[in-house]
């Protein structure tokens, strides 16, 4: 394990000190840390991101992605890179929000601005390294309650609803259906029962179908990404019920603007995930020019959109 | 069907026992899935049309893979690559199908074949690395696994491709008296993997091979040809699936089918083909897949959480193996 690390660190070394010398002494360095480049969402992120050194001109960047959701590794052997290469600033978007927080507590002590992005780090974990890190990110919970809320008021009190879930034990999952669940309370919603697709079109069409076996009374229906929304529609339409139960999600993927123009999906959240590292950046090369060091949790927007959003 | 009748086939004809011996195997799944039916039957809604027509429809996508992981398990090899190979022929499908200015009709037949193709790409892949150097496929599939999600992303530069013609969206959502058009696509070629099986010298060749492969040799047979085709046959399998995945949700992604290769592992196993090959039925397959589908759709019904679910369709997967065992004593004695 060790020497894959070495290996790893090594080749990721070579590839960053190679155009090094050719950067201009003046511009800060950003060095960018992202999640599975495989997930449509963060490669939307990526692309943003380097948009935006396109645009701003005034840092480089250069960016890390991971192979799988999993892979700590990768996003810790990236950090420890960017160390030696004595980068200005780091972000990163933490693949665990335990394990990050060593090498990301070795990077703010080498005296490099941190700032973490769209996962936040754990509490009590920063609490034991004597880490303090500012969280910039977009309130997944809001965003849910926002959806949610959308739907009860379409539907009105005492509607019969089901929750499509995320993983099990993702944080955005967990909050997302938290959200949800405020609506549920806020709303007087019926919630008949609240299952996960781990966020996939062919499970959640499978399991809701079964939902709308077990309870054919359903109004509407709170998936928590739109991937899901995908395969939940579909289900809806096979029951030939369409326009009898109201779905919303989250995300705001491309591939459910058609459904939105159509109506079959009531609302969406957008979190602007394509702007997300760019405003992460921003905030963090404007500590390096030497604001004011970033405190607590700074939101990114969120917004609800439905089909009057889509031309 | 009692033992007297057993000793009674033994002592005629060999293809008599043997076709009882299938029959008593084909009986104990057939009475396992039964089992199942009449158990969740107590659930309000489980028989009801519209839950038959979609256990159905869950259990397609399933049993077209466990009929070319049967072809594979049976020679005593394995394919860990079907769900990513199902995602590359879907992405590279689905590209076809949403290309510009092409007529609808055009588009789907342009699409399948070319899933059909890249199913077999990968099919022969898998073949014949595994059996020009003597590779277990079981680290040949890992390779080919990984190969096909990394080139699925590639392709779409990880996007999702959606919004294929209404006829073909439509065609995924048809039924004839409650059974879904596409399971009856997968019947059509449980029939011809059934033909091929045990009505064709390729069949019982796969069997031998499996049975014993160095006797296989000894005997004349193109072990590598066998081996290779059968890869093969499970990679067209692979490629219609990625075609109903499409017709089924009207969308491909580079992200889809993770994990669909333990699946449709499962239903073969759990169908009474053994992992050692030699084996082992199509029908059994079939009665395999339903198991799972009736499974995941019934527990459901039962409003069990999703975490006792998974534990109880690790139990089944386990009992069923377990079962094969008395099965297997059952009927050489």
């Amino acid at each position: 394990m060790k020497f894959a690390r070495l290996i790893a660190a090594s080749v990721l070394a070579g590839t960053l000190a190679m155009p090094a010398a050719s950067y201009a002494a003046d511009k800060p360095v950003v060095g960018l840390v992202m999640k599975s480049l495989a997930n449509e969402f963060f490669k939307n992120m990526l692309e943003g991101a380097k948009a935006h050194e396109a645009k701003r001109g005034d840092y480089t960047l250069k960016a890390v992605g991971m192979q799988s959701e999993t892979d700590v590794e990768t996003q810790i052997n990236a950090i420890e890179s960017f160390i030696t290469q004595k980068v200005d600033a780091i972000v990163v978007a933490p693949s665990d929000s335990r394990a990050l927080v060593p090498p990301i507590k070795r990077a703010v002590d080498a005296g490099i601005t941190v700032v973490n992005f769209d996962v936040a780090l754990d509490d009590k974990a920063k609490q034991e390294a004597g880490l303090k890190l500012a969280f910039v990110g977009p309130d997944n919970r809001e965003g849910a309650k926002m959806a949610g809320d959308a739907l009860a008021k379409k539907l009105g009190a005492g509607a019969k609803v089901v929750i499509i879930e995320g993983n099990p034990g993702a944080d955005n999952a967990a909050q997302r259906k938290l959200g949800f669940m405020d609506s549920v309370t806020a709303g007087k919603l019926d919630l008949l029962d609240s299952r996960t697709a781990h966020w996939e079109t062919e499970e959640a069409n499978t399991v809701f179908s079964n939902m709308l076996t077990a309870h054919p009374d359903i109004q509407g229906v709170m998936a928590a990404n739109d991937s899901m929304v995908l395969g939940v529609v579909k289900a809806i339409e096979a029951a030939g019920k369409t326009g009898k139960i109201e779905v919303v999600g989250f995300d705001n993927i491309p591939a459910v603007q058609p459904l939105l123009k159509e109506k079959k999906l009531l609302a969406t959240v957008d979190q602007f995930g394509q702007l997300m590292a760019a405003n992460a950046i921003d905030k963090a090369l404007g500590v390096v020019a030497g604001g004011k060091p970033l405190e607590g949790w700074v939101k990114t927007d969120i917004k609800l959109v439905t089909s009057d959003d889509v031309k | 069907m009692d033992t007297t009748d057993l000793t009674t086939a033994q002592a005629g004809s060999k293809t008599i026992a043997t076709t009882t011996k299938t029959v008593l195997r084909e009986a104990g799944i057939g009475i396992a899935l039964i089992a199942l039916i009449i158990v969740f039957s107590f659930t309000p809604h489980f028989l009801s049309s519209s839950n038959v027509t979609n256990i159905l429809t869950q259990v397609t996508i399933n049993l077209v893979l466990s009929i070319g992981m049967t072809f594979v398990i049976l020679i005593g090899g394995i394919d860990l690559s079907v769900g990513s190979v199902l995602s590359f022929c879907a992405v590279v499908a689905g590209t076809v199908m949403t290309l510009p200015g092409l007529d609808p009709a055009v588009a789907v037949f342009l699409a399948t074949i070319s899933a059909i193709v890249a199913g077999i790409g990968f099919g022969l892949l898998n073949g014949l690395i595994s059996a020009w150097w003597a590779i277990p496929s079981f680290i040949v599939t890992l390779g080919t696994l990984n190969i096909a999600r990394g080139a699925a992303l590639q392709v779409t530069n990880a996007s999702t491709i959606y919004s294929f013609p209404a006829a073909f969206n439509a065609f995924g959502s048809q039924t004839f008296y409650g059974i879904p058009l596409l399971f009856l696509i997968a019947l059509v070629l449980v029939a011809i993997g059934w033909f091929v099986l045990t009505k064709t010298v390729f069949g019982r060749v796969l069997y031998g091979i499996g049975n014993n492969e160095e006797a296989a040799r000894l005997a004349g047979h193109n072990v590598f040809f066998y081996k290779v085709a059968a890869f093969t046959i499970c990679g067209v399998l692979v490629g219609i699936g990625a075609i109903i995945y499409m017709a089924r949700l009207n969308i491909a992604s580079p992200i889809i089918g993770i994990g669909f290769e333990l699946n449709a592992i499962a239903a073969v196993i759990i169908g009474g083909t053994s992992l050692s090959g030699g084996r082992g039925s199509i029908v059994g397959t079939l009665l395999g897949a339903c198991i799972i589908g009736v499974l995941a759709n019934g527990l459901i019904l039962l409003g069990l959480s999703d975490f006792m679910r998974q534990m109880i369709t690790g139990f089944v997967i386990i009992l069923a193996v377990i079962l094969d065992k008395y099965r297997e004593r059952l009927t050489k004695a």
